[in-house]
């Protein structure tokens, strides 16, 4: 099989750069890495070393200065294309704060139907979602409250749900435990590991805790540009 | 929005360009046939044949298209020659100066005025230093001075000192009595909003913590001082340069009221005559004006603060504090009186010439008779219709505007300068003297004024919530960039923005009104404030009541504007302050 061998996500010389003209700092020296399915790399660097800026690429929610990146070998996104509409459910997310991933005046339900919809097509979501908030750990019944109504290691595991239910390829999950108490923390960490490697997903999972990064297959260093 | 400078550099040199054509292509820009009235002003006995509006249009010059109109009257004025009047046919640059050196003496009085006024307020703020106790605001003093306008406050002390009292003479330019009122007219509102600005900088100033320092080092009470007062001054010198161009522009009012030969009164003269050269000139005098002061404001602020500042090296001023509750009170009482002359008002008869002439207030009839014999209270009430809907209409327009131009960003930010720079009643004079006087005309003059500050709070907004995170990563949910546009950003930009323009609704009635006043708004039968006003200013000795019911309406705006102003000012600053709840 193909898949055992070629990896999900290929990151080749992704540089990028703050501001433009006179103004213009590099805030993310070349990287370059491969993940295959089932992998989980945790990218680990000081504050300012470009660790969020390098997941924000990944998620093509904006464009690298240089070189490009491939899902399933092919071109997801480089300096002047972003992602295919298309192929958008192949690169999913668990931001940092979790109430990023769901519309505040919505139910998490409806936020994640939204996203399953428009990202796969299919109108009926009930399977999907299900089997990603068994595999998440997290009871249905409070995905038919709002973000604010439920704790934040809940929201966390909702955001997981949501990042999952379309069926990614690749998930980057930017710093997901840092607003968590320690043992929420582990749990949630420990929840997305095992969701990824059971679904066969690429994980870049970028952390300061060093418990975490032992636990993933490989560690990525970066430091600051110059 | 942070895009390239070269865009709002751009816009700047275009806009001034276009603004030059613009002021050189007025004659030609005029709606009304300035042939017909040129002949009618000129030559009465000749009958307008095409073949004489011919030979008129080439006389004016108007015969070669907005650019070589334009042209030729900038050569004109670069040779120091500021043409010729359309309607006596003599030379306009002798009369124009003179009534420049007129504004000018009148400006200086009015702002020896306004700087009593603004010490008298600032006086117990600083006192309050002393004492350690300082407070925010200016209490309700300044607030009540600020309220007037100066067209309301001008006919006042006409009606009260003048008149009533006989202390000065009523109108004219013939020495230093005859300066007295109108001084105060022009220099005691300009004087109040300085005087609340400076407060307010004092405030804010001895919250800073270097003032704490000097106190526990034991520095002299006279170098705190010294120093505070440094500090809210050169916070405040900005806003002196747009106040002194205000009083420029509250100048036509004034003047008009007093019967001054100055230069506001040269522009409506001209407005209302439609002879364009002569409005030409005085616009553009008045436009020199207002460079010279914003020249002079730089060089203050140069001395004050030791050149600019790039921004953020100043702390931002702290939190407003305290209550708001007397600004609650003050606005529920205004708005159930201005309610209360509605509902009893609105449904009586306000064209109807039904009653004796200049009937006294009765039973029958609240607010009396105006000298047409029609009924005051009728006429306040439709009257507050008519200057309120038309304002409402203003403030969605502009929202509108304000967002459409907040989406272009760099694009409108020379426009966006030059319409902040412009008083609206020279506005409405410019539009009243292209296209005649009229409610709509005066509605794009003050259009023109009260889309800028919306626009500015619109891109801060729209700034804030596409840097919203969930809306940030929307496009992982699948969701196309007009979409987010339509469904998220644009409903998180919209109410904060309409409370904003809801917020300016008295100022704008009170612009409009202050056109109306000056006969470049509403024309009669219609009751409109201003109008009101202007109609019963003529029967002030013999009927004082004609002019109370439209002042009172007036005032009661005025009072709602200002503490509307006051309710919660921090709320609608627009900061772009996204980040942990924590932080905010």
């Amino acid at each position: 099989m193909t898949t055992r061998t070629s990896p999900a996500l290929t990151i080749a010389g992704v540089t990028a750069v703050h501001g433009r003209g006179a103004k213009a700092r590099a805030t993310l020296a070349p990287t370059s890495l491969d993940i295959r399915p089932g992998e989980s790399v945790a990218v680990v660097g000081r504050s300012g070393a470009g660790k969020s800026t390098l997941a924000d690429i990944t998620l093509g929610l904006r464009l690298p200065a240089e070189g490009r990146v491939l899902v399933g070998g092919v071109e997801w996104c480089t300096p002047s294309a972003r992602p295919p509409r298309d192929r958008r459910h192949l690169v999913q997310g668990v931001p940092q704060d979790p109430l990023a991933a769901f519309v505040p005046r919505w139910t998490l339900r409806r936020s994640i139907d939204q996203a399953v919809r428009r990202l796969t097509g299919e109108h009926d979501t009930e399977s999907r979602v299900r089997r990603a908030a068994e595999l998440a750990q997290l009871d249905l019944e409070l995905l038919e409250r709002r973000p604010t109504e439920v704790s934040g290691g809940q929201a966390q595991r909702a955001a997981t749900v949501r990042a999952v239910a379309p069926g990614p390829a690749v998930l980057v999950a930017d710093e997901p435990t840092s607003a968590l108490d320690a043992r929420t923390a582990d749990a949630v960490s420990a929840a997305l590991l095992s969701v990824t490697q059971e679904l066969g997903i690429a994980l870049l999972l970028v952390t300061h805790d060093p418990s975490v990064a032992e636990r993933c297959t490989r560690t990525l260093r970066i430091s600051a540009p110059r | 929005m942070r895009h390239s400078n070269a865009l709002g550099i751009a816009s700047r040199l275009v806009s001034g360009i276009a603004l030059l054509l613009v002021a050189g292509a007025l004659p030609w820009l005029s709606q009304r046939d300035p042939a017909a009235s040129v002949l009618r002003a000129r030559y009465a006995e000749l009958e307008p044949t095409p073949e004489a509006l011919a030979a008129i249009r080439a006389e004016l010059g108007l015969d070669g298209g907005p650019v070589a109109t334009s042209i030729r009257w900038w050569s004109g004025v670069l040779r120091g020659d500021l043409g010729s009047s359309w309607v006596s046919g003599s030379e306009i640059g002798p009369g124009a100066w003179s009534a420049l050196g007129v504004s000018v003496t009148l400006t200086v009085f009015a702002g020896v005025v306004a700087l009593a006024v603004a010490a008298a307020i600032v006086t117990p703020a600083v006192l309050r230093v002393l004492r350690d106790r300082p407070q925010r605001g200016s209490g309700p003093v300044g607030v009540a001075l600020t309220a007037l306008p100066e067209f309301l406050l001008a006919s006042v002390l006409l009606v009260v000192v003048a008149v009533q009292l006989q202390w000065l003479p009523p109108y004219g330019w013939t020495g230093l009595r005859t300066a007295i009122l109108p001084a105060l007219a022009l220099g005691i509102p300009a004087g109040g909003l300085l005087g609340r600005l400076l407060a307010d900088a004092v405030a804010s100033v001895t919250e800073e913590r270097w003032v704490t320092v000097w106190l526990l080092a034991g520095a002299r009470h006279r170098v705190i001082l010294a120093g505070v007062l440094r500090r809210a001054t050169a916070a405040v010198v900005d806003q002196l340069g747009l106040v002194l161009i205000g009083l420029l522009g509250g100048a036509v009012a004034v003047e008009q009221v007093f019967a001054i030969p100055g230069l506001g009164r040269y522009l409506l003269g001209a407005a209302n005559a439609q002879d364009l050269p002569a409005l030409q000139a005085g616009v553009l005098l008045m436009a020199l004006a207002a460079v010279l002061v914003g020249l002079a404001t730089g060089l203050a602020r140069r001395a004050l603060r030791g050149g600019p500042i790039p921004p953020g090296t100043l702390p931002p001023p702290p939190e407003r504090r305290g209550d708001d509750r007397a600004a609650r009170w003050t606005v529920g009482i205004a708005l159930s009186l201005l309610l209360l002359i509605l509902a009893f008002g609105l449904p009586r008869d306000p064209y109807t010439l039904a009653h004796e002439r200049l009937a006294p207030p009765s039973a029958d009839l609240p607010f009396g008779a105006d000298a047409s014999g029609r009924d005051l209270l009728a006429r306040v009430a439709h009257g507050t219709l008519g200057t309120l809907l038309p304002s409402v209409g203003i403030v969605l327009v502009a929202v509108l505007v304000a967002l459409l131009l907040a989406v272009l960003g760099e694009i409108a930010r020379g426009p966006a300068e030059i319409a902040n720079a412009t008083p609206p009643i020279l506005a409405g004079v410019i539009i009243a003297a292209l296209l005649g006087p009229s409610v709509g005309g005066a509605a794009l003059a003050v259009l023109w004024v009260t889309w800028p500050p919306l626009t500015a709070h619109a891109a801060a907004l729209l700034d804030e919530a596409s840097a919203m995170p969930h809306i940030r990563w929307l496009p992982l949910a699948g969701v196309s960039r007009f979409e987010i546009w339509v469904r998220h950003v644009l409903p998180a930009t919209v109410p904060p923005l309409l409370r904003h323009g809801m917020l300016r609704l008295p100022g704008v009635a009170l612009a409009l009104a202050a056109l109306g006043f000056l006969g470049l708004g509403a024309q009669p039968p219609l009751p409109e404030w201003g109008l009101l006003l202007a109609e019963g200013i003529d029967y002030v000795e013999r009927a004082p009541w004609t002019t109370l019911a439209p002042a009172v309406a007036l005032v009661l705006t005025s009072v709602l504007a200002v503490a509307v102003a006051g309710i919660r000012r921090n709320r609608r600053d627009g900061g772009a302050i996204v980040g942990p709840k924590s932080l905010r």
